[in-house]
């Protein structure tokens, strides 16, 4: 999957490209025979170790597909009632001007909209849009998967109340918010993709979507049901944006389940640094929805630390391979590398600290 | 063109998961307690398709440049899913994937503290009987696998084997889902059966029989030795819920 290809076309402004339906429709034919070939082939006539780690891949690809593509949905929804009917002036008003104070309102944004990490790429992207400070969008992004009701709900369904639910929700928190000081600090410019950026401070608008233009256009002029439908569709403008992140997010996390022996992995180690590192990387690799990865971390408890535990759901949320994928519809490549390495690095810290306590 | 494009897209993405859901194949991918939300996306994915007919159906032609474009690569990347799902013939995680993953035999004490399964997963089985996991949890919470010998069990589940296995066992297996098969886990009982070797592996089977005490790869575990075993149709849930 060649990310150079796929990752900044649709999002950076295109001026005056003549529609691509002229360009490369046998080029598109030849390759959609090409797979629907490759993939009958395997499915169909190829029999061994090969056929079965393809069906594997096949199952776990469309697991993680079908668990996920709802919360983007419904992020994305979300992302289009929040471009017609949330006004910037309020978003404005609402938003802190301290930076800690910004910095921690992202952080705990996510009650105001329960996402999880697949749902809160749209959201922050529109909220980008619409005006939101990069501070404050970045601890929104890392914390929202945590620090909402539902996920509190299903930690709380597994763990019960104690450190670990405690812990998940205040480090997650504390995480966030360092995070989103950090970017307050450094002021990065040129942090987010064009399609994403505050489009009134530009002569040209850049919604996301040609839908979401449209409404702009008409400023909100339709009413009732009106206003419903063009929401729907500036969500559909989004979920078409993000979900081929998804996609490739899924597809990496369904071959490194399917290549890669879990028992190399868990069979590492129990040291109180080691098996935070393994837990990490297991959360990166699995790209579990954070609404149940407590349910998994449950099976851990007995062979692995404390600190690694907690790593796992806390880091997890915030990154992981389908996550980081679709952070590159929002973020130039370099923030994303930051928005991993941030919280893996305190992440890593947290949970060896926790284990030498 | 490219409205079209996505709307159909967005159509073929509902109606996937709709077929998926109606004729029970979505439970081969995730945990039976999210099938709503499968029922929510593939209504609210015909929703917004619909929702691209009723707003550009009007203005369509509002626009001088278009945005978010779909580009081909894109494109393909999309249809994946679709093809993929539509082109692989629905099959539940089997054997094959279980040479990537840990197997929970339930050697004593050693397995993770579960939640209580939850009622309704015994499909398959006469209801109140033990499955695979109910099995495993109980041996967790003993300390001597003696303690079980002479029990009646009866397990429905996939055969398994590898280098380990004697030729007159085989594990009887399935896989736990919590979430959706990313986080399958291997659980099974090793079986004593004079032709485990002629069963192939990934072939479902129900198996009667008693617990006794046995030996796999070193380690003391309670083991079924089996009265009678039938060879069975996957069930329509594949997979034991945590």
């Amino acid at each position: 999957m060649d990310m150079e290809q796929t990752e900044p076309t649709p999002l950076e402004p295109q001026t005056a490209v003549s529609s691509p339906a002229t360009r490369q429709p046998l080029w598109l034919l030849a390759a959609l025979v090409a797979l629907t070939a490759v993939i009958v082939g395997l499915a169909r006539f190829t029999t061994g170790p090969l056929a079965d780690r393809f069906q594997t891949f096949t199952t776990i690809f469309l697991g993680i597909f079908i668990e996920a593509v709802p919360f983007l949905l419904a992020g994305s929804v979300v992302s289009g009632l929040i471009e017609i009917f949330i006004d910037r002036d309020l978003l404005a008003r609402l938003v802190p001007r301290r930076a800690g104070a910004a910095a921690l309102a992202g952080a705990l944004m996510g009650f105001a909209f329960p996402v999880c990490e697949c749902g809160v790429v749209p959201v922050t992207r529109r909220l980008y849009h619409k005006g939101l400070p990069l501070s404050v969008g970045v601890a929104f992004l890392l914390a929202a998967p945590v620090v909402n009701p539902i996920v509190i709900l299903s930690t709380y369904a597994a763990f019960g109340w104690g450190p670990v639910l405690i812990g998940r929700v205040v480090f997650s928190v504390l995480i966030a918010f360092i995070a989103g000081l950090l970017f307050n600090l450094a002021a990065p410019e040129e942090a987010l993709l064009p399609a994403a950026q505050d489009h009134h401070d530009s002569d040209h608008h850049h919604a996301a979507g040609e839908t979401g233009k449209l409404a702009e256009e008409r400023g909100g002029k339709e009413k009732g049901y009106g206003r419903f439908w063009q929401a729907l569709a500036v969500g559909g403008d989004d979920f078409m944006d993000m979900v081929r992140y998804l996609i490739v997010g899924s597809l990496l996390a369904a071959a490194m389940q399917t290549l890669v022996p879990q028992s190399t992995l868990l069979a590492l180690g129990s040291g109180p640094i080691i098996s935070v590192v393994i837990l990490m990387v297991l959360a990166f690799v699995l790209s579990i929805c954070s609404t149940v990865d407590a349910f998994l971390a449950l099976s851990f408890v007995n062979s692995f630390t404390t600190g690694s535990i907690l790593s796992f759901l806390v880091f997890g949320p915030m990154v992981d391979i389908k996550s980081s994928l679709m952070f590159l519809g929002v973020f130039r490549k370099r923030t994303v590398l930051y928005l991993i390495l941030l919280p893996m690095a305190l992440s890593l810290l947290m949970g060896v600290v926790i284990n030498s306590l | 063109m490219n409205r079209l494009v996505k709307t159909l897209i967005l159509f073929l993405l509902g109606a996937f998961l709709f077929v998926r859901v109606v004729d029970g194949t979505v439970l081969y991918y995730i945990n039976q307690r999210f099938v709503l939300l499968t029922w929510l996306a593939a209504g609210g994915f015909v929703l917004v398709a619909a929702s691209y007919y009723l707003v550009s159906g009007r203005h369509l032609h509002a626009h001088d440049h278009d945005h978010g474009e779909l580009t081909w690569v894109g494109l393909l990347i999309v249809a994946l899913p679709l093809l993929l799902g539509w082109l692989v013939p629905p099959r539940p995680l089997g054997a094959a994937a279980i040479g990537n993953r840990e197997i929970n035999l339930g050697s004593m004490g050693s397995l993770a503290s579960v939640a209580p399964p939850q009622a309704g997963e015994t499909m398959g089985l006469v209801a109140g009987e033990k499955n695979i996991l109910d099995w495993l949890n109980d041996f967790q919470r003993s300390s001597n696998p003696a303690d079980f010998a002479g029990e009646e069990a009866h397990l429905i589940g996939f055969v398994y084997r590898d280098g380990r296995f004697a030729d007159n066992t085989f594990m009887v297996a399935r896989f736990t889902v919590s979430c959706c098969v990313a986080d399958a886990a291997p659980v099974g009982l090793i079986v004593q059966w004079p032709d485990a070797a002629s069963l192939p592996a990934d072939q479902w089977v129900d198996v009667t029989g008693h617990l006794a005490v046995g030996t796999f790869a070193g380690q003391q575990i309670p083991i079924l030795v089996a009265d009678s075993i039938t060879l069975t149709e996957p069930p329509a849930q594949p997979y034991l819920y945590l």
